[in-house]
């Protein structure tokens, strides 16, 4: 039987990999100290698969055909199509089809109604928190991408009802696996908006607040009503609902949060109790 | 609402190679999308304020990213259009 060996989450932006050499060294030293504690926390797992909950930057999908949520189930991915990602290895990465399929079905059988592909292209959304850890070995891949760039989005309930799926998912899947789940994105920040390089730093502590504490209603609360008010990138505390979900709401520990306007990010990385 | 082929046209400036052709002949790039002639005009006049009301804000960076505006300008001109009351209501 699989195992899920551990929830975690990491902030992402392209300035990250892109101007790495212009940002300030303290930035650059908080940074790749919160990566490399998160890769050293999976790595210690012994995690042979990372299911990776991730928004699609326009690389996969566009306006004639948007999934809410896709499951990527072939047996590699493309790597990052990002000039500024031409470093990351390996390419293509590794994917797990039959975890990725065992998802899948579980979902269907559920009342959930993903997307399926055989070929996706992960970007810097998910690779660029993968390269940063330097992980010792890198794990299989099952990407679920979920549309957070165009209206309408799932909503936040839902994102923690598909992360229950995921766990129930992980918990049946009937091969040995050790499972990590790894959500990328967030928290606070706003791209090709008026309040683009904006950081909401007050909306940030008190999501931090509520994942900490392991809270489900006042979460919920806090992000249908006030995550769209914190920039556009904030959609992408989907993917941190969905992990939420996925460690049954146990509440997170908080390894930093760094409000960096160098990268027009609220960056956060946290690791679940599972 | 969206205006699909200016969103196309941001979309498909994600490829340095279309980047490369863009810059060098941006009328003969945009003659391969049928685009209003108002959007083409606003287009043509890096009009962040018209554009940003048209497409997805991460495929409006795009775009001016891949037209080689600097992200303080790009910054600039979005706050501008913000608090202008007329490109508030133009071009809807």
């Amino acid at each position: 039987m699989a195992e899920l060996v551990g929830v975690y989450a990491a902030s992402h932006g392209p300035l990250i990999a892109r101007d790495w050499h212009r940002l300030p060294d303290h930035l650059k030293q908080r940074l790749s100290a919160a990566y490399g504690e998160l890769g050293r926390r999976i790595t210690e797992t012994g995690a042979d698969v990372i299911v990776g909950l991730a928004p699609d930057h326009w690389t996969n999908f566009f306006l004639d055909n948007l999934p809410a949520l896709c499951i990527g189930i072939g047996e590699e991915h493309g790597g990052p199509p990002e000039p500024f990602m031409r470093d990351f290895a390996p390419d293509p990465i590794p994917g797990d089809p039959a975890l990725g399929r065992h998802i899948l079905e579980t979902a269907l059988a559920n009342g959930f109604e993903p997307a399926l592909s055989y070929r996706l292209r992960l970007d810097h959304g998910l690779c660029l928190p993968l390269s940063r850890m330097t992980l010792s070995r890198m794990p299989r891949i099952v990407p679920m991408l979920i549309n957070e760039l165009e209206p309408p989005m799932l909503s936040y309930r839902r994102c923690l009802a598909w992360g229950r799926l995921l766990r129930s998912a992980i918990a049946s899947y009937p091969a040995p696996a050790r499972v990590a789940i790894l959500a990328t994105g967030g928290l606070s920040h706003s791209i090709g908006e008026p309040t683009m390089g904006a950081i909401d730093e007050d909306f940030d502590r008190r999501c931090i607040d509520a994942l900490t504490r392991g809270e489900e209603g006042p979460l919920v609360d806090l992000l249908e009503h006030g995550a769209a008010r914190a920039g556009n990138g904030a959609h992408e505390i989907r993917n941190w609902a969905v992990a939420h979900g996925a460690a049954d709401c146990r509440g997170f520990e908080l390894l930093d949060y760094l409000p960096a306007p160098d990268v027009y990010v609220g960056c956060a990385f946290a690791a679940w109790r599972v | 609402m969206r205006d699909y082929w200016l969103s196309k046209l941001c979309f498909d400036l994600q490829e340095p190679a279309r980047v490369a052709d863009y810059r060098r002949d941006r009328a003969a790039v945009l003659d391969r999308y049928p685009l209003k002639p108002e959007v083409r005009a606003a287009v043509l006049a890096d009009d962040v304020a018209h554009l940003a009301r048209l497409t997805n804000p991460y495929l409006l960076r795009y775009y001016f990213a891949a037209a080689g505006m600097p992200d303080a300008e790009f910054i600039a001109r979005l706050r501008a259009g913000a608090s202008d009351p007329d490109a508030a209501t133009a071009g809807g």
